[in-house]
């Protein structure tokens, strides 16, 4: 860790029992040490300029344009592809072929070569070819009714809706964002060393928070007027998510671990405070308020969800006496408002977790250096199979729980699908494809391994030569002692599981907020709001945890 | 064709399981296939190797690495791709003329990154074909639970 040589006094992290959970993890909100915000500090510490030295647009805003900037002593382009796509052929999902716009973020400042070449070949997505320049791929597709709203409203000589805006919050959504070397662009590993985008996603932060600038260029080209800015702030790029974003999290524990591991440690050293300053509880006082607002904002179609999200805001306006400055003013306490939510749902943990974060980034934010994953998993052998029995004890015992032959401990398959090769989720005695059948099964796994063990000890390669098919769980076992958050403590194929705990956990990580789940397995959300414009990038604006609408 | 190291290392990987590997030694087989082909080493090793299995190498290698510090290492035939291997370590280790294997468990592999990593069509229509044994075929009901299923994108 950066910060090692002077690490703040911390309390003991929440057990990983208790946070590796999913209904925990579907209970998660952006905080300050999220991807994007990292990735806005970045820009508002080198003062960044986004420069548009393409802008070759139709009246309807058909063409392309490429923005650039300096970020790290490199150079960086997006090169943005905006299309005329037929209604019918308007979809979110994966299997889509077509979208209203395409994005390549370029390594350097593309020639007329390499623009004519990503022209042809990034509304092609999946089916085009990409090159080691190519850093990140996405594409977009318009939130039809509110791109609209506000052309007509340009077009007439006025401003928007703003309720529209309120509710809405994008003029377009990403439906996929691809980086490290998917269809030929550049691995990670070339640019992970990089200054400003060494953490995780940096790369795709950098692209999503530049099409959300182009997006606000391409309204006000069409509507032929300018947005009020506080409007434009409020407008920012949405985000359909599917399953593909839940097997990522089981296949790279150390990744997870170390994204869990900075926020917890953020958790302990804030609730090690002794005392606070009349700054620090003003500050919460304002965020609890502020929070208060978003929830209020934050609307969805689902009437589960809605009622799950009322629940939240009644909860939390009771939870905001714990924040008074009466409160705040005693020894300890922020220890203390955390003891006191111990009682509350997750949600409302939850969101006081990423409420206690937000103000102290002299404490919290070297953490984020410690997010990425270098290395890759890196743990000593062990041992032997005693060895091995002691540690699934230790640290795995959440999986010895289940009886996974019971029907609903393994109801649902992972595959993937022949279809765009998308991951999904099969009912076991129902769909056909559980003999193909995608290892997520840890827990399973896991409880197969331990039984299998010898009662006599032997090296762990001898009882693998005798038993290959239990090398991964021996892996994962291997892995729990030193990456205590690497594992999603629940059982993965149950009848029960819901992966939009898994999507919710991630896009919190990426900076995600207003999620609003179509399924349980699918969910538009939100990135960017309220985050600084193009030409705003000074520390002031950097304070857009949970916005509120401030038009 | 050449590709970026990911998505060589993906579908090297994928059709070690297509041929039968078990997943963990399938992405370390991924693993070595990318430092494999980086290295300019023979495409005839990595064919073997999955032609072999359920044994194999694929299944052998990853049990000599496992937990020796040194030692040698016996390659049955395939000593490029047991170098591969061992160049696919998360650590620092490395294996000599004789095949004798050092590590350092302590400290982290340093590896130079290549930009793009060559393959033959041969080899990657055959590892196409092995990868695609995995994929579940389309159908209504699939369709249906998939992400973004039953809803208007015109909104």
């Amino acid at each position: 860790m950066k910060d090692h040589l002077d690490t703040p006094p911390q309390m003991p992290l929440r057990p990983p029992g208790d946070v590796m959970r999913l209904s925990r993890m579907g209970s998660m909100f952006p905080t300050r040490l999220s991807f994007l915000r990292s990735m806005i500090w970045r820009l508002v510490a080198e003062r960044a300029v986004i420069d548009r030295p393409v802008w070759e647009m139709d009246a309807e805003g058909f063409g392309h344009a490429v923005y650039t900037l300096a970020l790290g002593g490199h150079r960086y382009s997006l090169v943005a592809v905006s299309s005329d796509l037929p209604q019918e052929l308007r979809t979110d999902r994966v299997i889509a072929t077509a979208w209203d716009s395409a994005y390549v973020l370029y390594d350097g400042v593309p020639g007329p070569d390499d623009i004519t070449r990503i022209i042809s070949n990034a509304p092609l997505q999946e089916a085009g070819r990409f090159c080691e320049r190519d850093l990140v791929l996405s594409r977009a597709n318009k939130s039809v009714r509110l791109f609209s709203n506000v052309v007509d409203a340009l077009r007439s000589g006025r401003q928007p809706d703003a309720r529209m805006i309120r509710d809405v919050g994008y003029l377009m959504r990403t439906t996929a964002v691809y980086g490290n070397g998917k269809f030929g662009i550049a691995d990670r590993a070339l640019i992970a060393d990089r200054p400003g985008l060494e953490g995780p996603f940096a790369a795709e932060m950098l692209t999503v928070w530049l099409i959300r600038h182009f997006t606000h260029d391409l309204v006000e080209h069409v509507g032929g007027a300018s947005l009020d800015r506080a409007l434009k702030r409020h407008l920012g790029i949405g985000n359909a998510t599917g399953l593909g974003m839940a097997p990522f999290l089981v296949n790279h524990p150390v990744l997870l671990n170390n994204w869990m591991m900075a926020r917890e440690t953020a958790l302990s050293r804030v609730r090690a405070l002794d005392a606070l300053n009349a700054a620090q509880i003003a500050r919460l006082g304002v965020l609890a308020a502020r929070a208060s607002g978003h929830l209020t904002e934050w609307r969805v179609p689902d009437a589960d969800h809605q009622a799950r999200i009322d629940r939240l805001s009644q909860d939390w306006k009771a939870t905001q006496a714990l924040l008074s400055p009466d409160a705040l003013s005693r020894q300890r306490p922020l220890e203390a408002a955390m003891q006191a939510v111990t009682a509350c749902s997750e949600d409302v943990q939850e969101l006081m977790v990423a409420l206690l974060i937000e103000p102290f980034g002299e404490l919290v934010d070297g953490l984020s250096a410690c997010m990425a994953d270098p290395y890759g998993p890196f743990a000593p052998p062990l041992a032997d199979t005693s060895t091995l029995r002691n540690q699934i004890a230790k640290h795995c015992d959440w999986a010895l729980e289940p009886d996974y032959e019971a029907h609903e401990a393994c109801g649902q398959f992972w595959y993937v699908s022949e279809a765009k090769q998308e991951p999904r989720l099969g009912l076991r005695f129902e769909d056909p494809g559980a003999e193909l059948e995608s290892p997520l099964d840890i827990g399973r796994r896991i409880k197969a391994l331990h039984d299998a063990l010898p009662e006599q000890g032997q090296s762990v390669s001898a009882f693998l030569a005798d038993h290959p098919e239990h090398a991964l769980a021996v892996q994962r076992v291997t892995l729990a002692e030193r990456y205590p958050y690497a594992e999603i403590r629940d059982n993965l194929i149950a009848t029960t599981c819901l992966p939009i705990d898994m999507l919710r956990c991630k896009l919190s990580f990426f900076g995600a907020s207003k999620f609003d789940p179509k399924s349980d397995r699918w969910t538009r959300i939100t990135l960017c709001q309220g985050a600084p414009l193009a030409d705003e990038l000074d520390a002031a604006a950097d304070d857009w945890w949970l916005p509120v609408f401030a038009a | 064709m050449k590709g970026s190291l990911n998505e060589v290392m993906t579908l090297a990987a994928k059709a070690a399981r297509g041929a039968g590997a078990p997943p963990a030694q399938a992405a370390q087989f991924g693993q070595a296939a990318v430092q494999h082909l980086c290295a300019g080493r023979s495409e005839k090793e990595l064919r073997g190797a999955l032609e072999a299995l359920p044994e194999g190498p694929i299944l052998s290698l990853p049990l000599l690495l496992a937990d020796a510090d040194e030692g040698f290492v016996e390659s049955e035939g395939f000593e490029g791709l047991a170098r591969s291997y061992v160049e696919a370590l998360p650590f620092k280790a490395s294996l000599d003329a004789d095949m004798m294997l050092r590590c350092d468990r302590a400290v982290p592999a340093r590896r130079k990154f290549l930009a793009r990593c060559r393959l033959s069509n041969d080899l990657m229509e055959l590892w196409c074909g092995l990868a695609a044994r995995l994929l579940v075929p389309e159908s209504d009901s699939s369709r249906r639970s998939g992400a973004g299923a039953g809803l208007t994108d015109n909104d």
